[in-house]
């Protein structure tokens, strides 16, 4: 009993607590919901469209996983094992995809495969055909909204997966080669069982971020349970039967956490002595190259080349007269303000990972799961919760105004993007061995110090994966910021946004190439992270 | 220490933008054309006010006014959509306008039932055609109500019933003929579908262009902004190739929707706020509106963009009162649910 409470006074149980008091309000403000009436709209969703709504969403996430997996396991395999032309380069460049937002995505996809895309338009100009041919007839349906997530999102399977792939050690792999393994045994018996956790937790990432998206399945015209939620609230102007809608989404989503969880729940998956032997790179050269750089090529250039031909097309049909003093402070703003979200964010993370793995308090582990969820709402659905939740607090406090202030903010950026932080630390600790907190604690090292002296060098990488994932989050970041920033506070997407709804993609091109060359900044300190993580074991 | 500079950046910013005292307006808009920005920055140099803007969808907007309770900051709340304006003013959010030049110059169909929204812009919902597939005798007398018959199957394009101008569309048919017939006239309609709904008003426009489909409904500024050039080249040349046509002239006359704007109740800047409306209604301001936006004058004496005011002018616009576009609303996306119009 004594241990107890002193266990529960300490700073590592206090912090977490506090934090998901903070976070987990927004969303049970939109799950009490559940408990209050159920109008006549639910009999109308029912009879009508609540089906069809679930089976889009459905077999939308079935697709997009099945893709997500190929490519991001794929790239990642090839980028730790080989070394072929152009590795280096495919290596950094892989994630790009992720800059670019879904909703950009299908617009420019929109633009290029249309019935008079560019593309097509391109193919009649150079092949001998008639003018009314059509190579790709239709890509606004639910198999072109599989492709444009999947390209799109593929990156946080690559991300998550390769950080695995690089923290596996050496031995275990080559015992499999000695005790008879072929290579393809190898890499689906160990090293795919082994970097479980990390796909699991990229995946989780991917299958949410799809789930609450809005703005591509929007625009391709497929009913998705996130369609469903928008058109209850701005067609019906039900915004309660909205919120009922979004907590069987969020409660979906939980279920799926919670069952992932379970079944992983009897496997250790530290390493006992981890080994920075890694597994040297395997060079390829002349044909046999050409398989691995097509492989990694192929999700570049859908998820990253094409879409930006298309809005550099857009962009210098429009004029280049942009680079006004707006732009640039809009520019300024999405760039102070996702840096200090993300520092923050990665920080609590951190604290949060660090405290479950020293404390083990269960009920902390369980919350911390609950909070990650978070992500799968809708973004706007959950940027009303936290819009009540800060006019609650408003109200508390009258001398603070939370909402329409800076502040209110990053909090809300906090709320959205912990997922990102919280899945990289996750799999980062989970890398750690236990043993070394073991030692470290026969040696009396505890607490702040444990964490700054033994795990934070070790989780360098993923302290910056966690950033750079938040950055980009937090940059692409639009629902909570069109409706809780203050006065004439703009960000790139919210310049993108605006242009966008109204389908002026000239102008909407400029922003959203801003958006993805403020994405490549984090990624290039990620980058000088890692060679110089490496150029440090070498020595 | 980098981080924390931007921390205290940020913080700095807070404390400046707590602390002004000037003369101000608070927009909240989801009417958020570039174009409006010009608006905004000439009633600046006008009147010394200053014009501060969030944008966003009108009912997250809504919901933001509502959590922010009698603190809020907003004065005006500006959108395109009636259905919105209808619902902060059926929450009693708005103030009664008393202006009387306000009065004097917007119609009483265009205004809230007890004067607490006006519009400030009209658009008509009209229907494009090709030429060289749909005849003079064919679209001559053409409504609504006609793109039932049989005869058009696999001919119309329009977009998908998420759209807020498709449920106004349909929520002012409900208006005028009830939900029964209303519905079997959808069923009817769509499928008299060329495919399935999806894209923009122009992209419905540029279907026709290409002989996709026969014609399209959309609306109508959506031709002026095409044969302006600034959409491109392709665009420009499928504007040149379509007509348009005013439905229904031969009884209550073409649907009509508007931008407009409301004075919330406590707005902390009322006054300014009625100069802001006053300021929109003027001559020179209404020429910019139509200049930019390509949309119809609420002002009599302006006329319409060169680009539209060739298609006519003097077409009959439905006086069904916009304010039932907002009541009827969810009726109209319900109705569309069942008959099955994506």
């Amino acid at each position: 009993m004594n241990v107890f409470t002193k266990q529960s006074i300490s700073f590592w149980n206090i912090f977490p607590i506090f934090i998901f008091i903070l976070f987990l309000s927004p969303i049970i403000i939109v799950c009490s919901s559940l408990i209050g009436d159920y109008n006549e709209n639910w009999s109308h969703l029912y009879n009508y469209v609540l089906f069809e709504y679930i089976y889009n969403s459905f077999y939308l996430i079935i697709g997009i996983s099945f893709f997500t997996i190929i490519i991001g396991t794929t790239t990642a395999w090839i980028i730790t094992n080989y070394d072929f032309f152009g590795k280096n380069i495919f290596e950094l460049i892989l994630i790009l995809p992720l800059a670019i937002p879904p909703y950009i995505l299908a617009y420019t996809f929109a633009g290029l495969f249309d019935l008079n895309g560019s593309i097509n338009n391109f193919l009649r100009l150079i092949l001998p055909v008639e003018s009314n041919f059509v190579l790709f007839s239709n890509i606004r349906n639910l198999y072109g909204a599989i492709i444009v997530f999947s390209f799109t999102l593929y990156p946080y399977v690559y991300l998550l997966v390769r950080t695995a792939f690089l923290n596996q050690s050496k031995s275990l792999l080559e015992s499999g080669r000695t005790l008879g393994l072929s290579k393809f045994q190898v890499f689906y018996k160990l090293s795919i069982p082994l970097i479980r956790p990390a796909l699991i937790a990229g995946l989780s990432l991917v299958i949410m971020e799809s789930l609450s998206d809005f703005g591509a399945v929007e625009h391709f015209a497929i009913p998705t349970f996130t369609i469903g939620i928008f058109r209850t609230w701005y067609g019906m102007y039900d915004l309660h039967t909205a919120m009922q809608l979004s907590s069987l989404l969020f409660l979906f989503i939980i279920i799926f956490i919670f069952f992932e969880k379970l079944s992983r729940s009897n496997n250790l998956y530290t390493s006992p002595n981890e080994s920075f032997q890694r597994l040297k790179l395997k060079k390829v050269f002349g044909f046999k190259a050409f398989i691995p750089f097509i492989c990694c090529f192929i999700p570049i250039f859908i998820g990253f080349i094409l879409p930006m031909i298309q809005l550099i097309n857009w962009m210098i049909n429009y004029n280049l007269s942009f680079f006004d003093k707006k732009f640039l402070q809009t520019t300024f703003n999405t760039i102070s303000i996702s840096i200090v979200a993300a520092f923050i964010a990665s920080f609590i993370a951190l604290l949060i990972n660090f405290s479950i793995r020293i404390k083990k308090t269960k009920i902390i582990i369980l919350f911390n799961s609950f909070l990650s969820s978070g992500y799968g709402l809708p973004g706007l659905i959950l940027a009303i919760g936290i819009v009540k939740l800060f006019s609650i607090i408003d109200n508390i406090f009258f001398n603070i105004i939370l909402t329409g202030s800076i502040l209110g903010l990053i909090i809300a950026y906090l709320i959205k993007s912990y997922a990102l932080a919280n899945s990289t630390f996750e799999s980062g600790f989970s890398r750690i061995s236990t043993l070394i907190d073991d030692s470290s604690k026969i040696l009396k090292s505890n607490g702040w110090n444990m964490l700054t002296r033994i795990h934070f060098p070790l989780l360098k990488t993923s302290f910056l994966t966690s950033f750079l994932l938040v950055v980009t989050e937090v940059v692409k970041e639009l629902p909570a910021t069109l409706i809780l920033r203050p006065f004439n506070f703009e960000t790139l997407a919210v310049s993108t946004y605006i242009f966008a709804s109204e389908e002026r993609m000239y102008e909407a091109a400029t922003p959203a190439i801003a958006i993805v060359l403020v994405g490549l900044i984090p990624i290039i300190i990620l980058t000088n992270m890692i060679k110089y993580s490496k150029e440090k074991m070498k020595n | 220490m980098k981080f924390f500079n931007n921390i205290f950046l940020i913080l700095f910013f807070i404390i400046i933008g707590c602390g002004n005292s000037t003369k101000e307006i608070n927009i909240y808009t989801s009417r958020h054309y570039h174009s409006d920005d010009g608006l905004y920055s000439i009633f600046t140099d006008k009147t010394g006010i200053k014009v501060n803007v969030i944008s966003g969808k009108g009912a997250a907007l809504i919901e933001r006014i509502k959590s922010e309770g009698k603190k809020s900051p907003a004065d005006i709340f500006f959108t395109v959509d009636a259905g919105n304006l209808w619902k902060v003013q059926s929450k009693g959010y708005f103030q009664t306008i008393s202006s009387n030049k306000i009065k004097s110059i917007v119609p009483e169909n265009l205004r809230g039932p007890n004067d607490e929204w006006i519009a400030i812009a009209k658009r008509a919902r009209v229907i494009f055609y090709n030429p060289k597939k749909v005849s003079y005798n064919e679209i001559k007398n053409l409504s609504y109500e006609d793109l039932s018959n049989p005869k058009w199957k696999g001919r119309i394009a329009i977009r998908s019933s998420n759209n807020m101008y498709n449920q106004s569309l349909v929520a002012s048919l409900i208006s005028n003929n009830g939900i029964q017939k209303t519905e079997t006239w959808a069923q009817g309609f769509i499928s008299n579908f060329a495919r399935k709904p999806q894209g923009n008003d122009r992209s419905q426009i540029i279907a026709v262009a290409n002989e996709e489909a026969d014609l399209a409904i959309a609306n109508s500024y959506y031709i002026g902004l095409m044969l302006s050039g600034s959409k491109g080249s392709d665009q420009l040349e499928a504007a040149k190739k379509v007509k348009m046509h005013f439905p229904n002239q031969e009884n209550r006359g073409t649907h009509i929707n508007i931008s407009g704007a409301g004075i919330l109740k406590n707005a902390p800047n009322s006054e300014n706020a009625i100069e802001f409306l006053e300021f929109l209604l003027s001559e020179e301001m209404q020429k910019n509106i139509v200049k930019n936006s390509y949309e119809y004058p609420i002002l009599e004496n302006v006329d319409p963009h060169l680009s539209i005011k060739n298609f006519g002018i003097n077409f009959k616009e439905d006086r069904t009162s916009v304010a039932d576009f907002g009541t009827l609303n969810p009726e109209a996306i319900k109705l569309m649910d069942r008959v099955g119009w994506k």
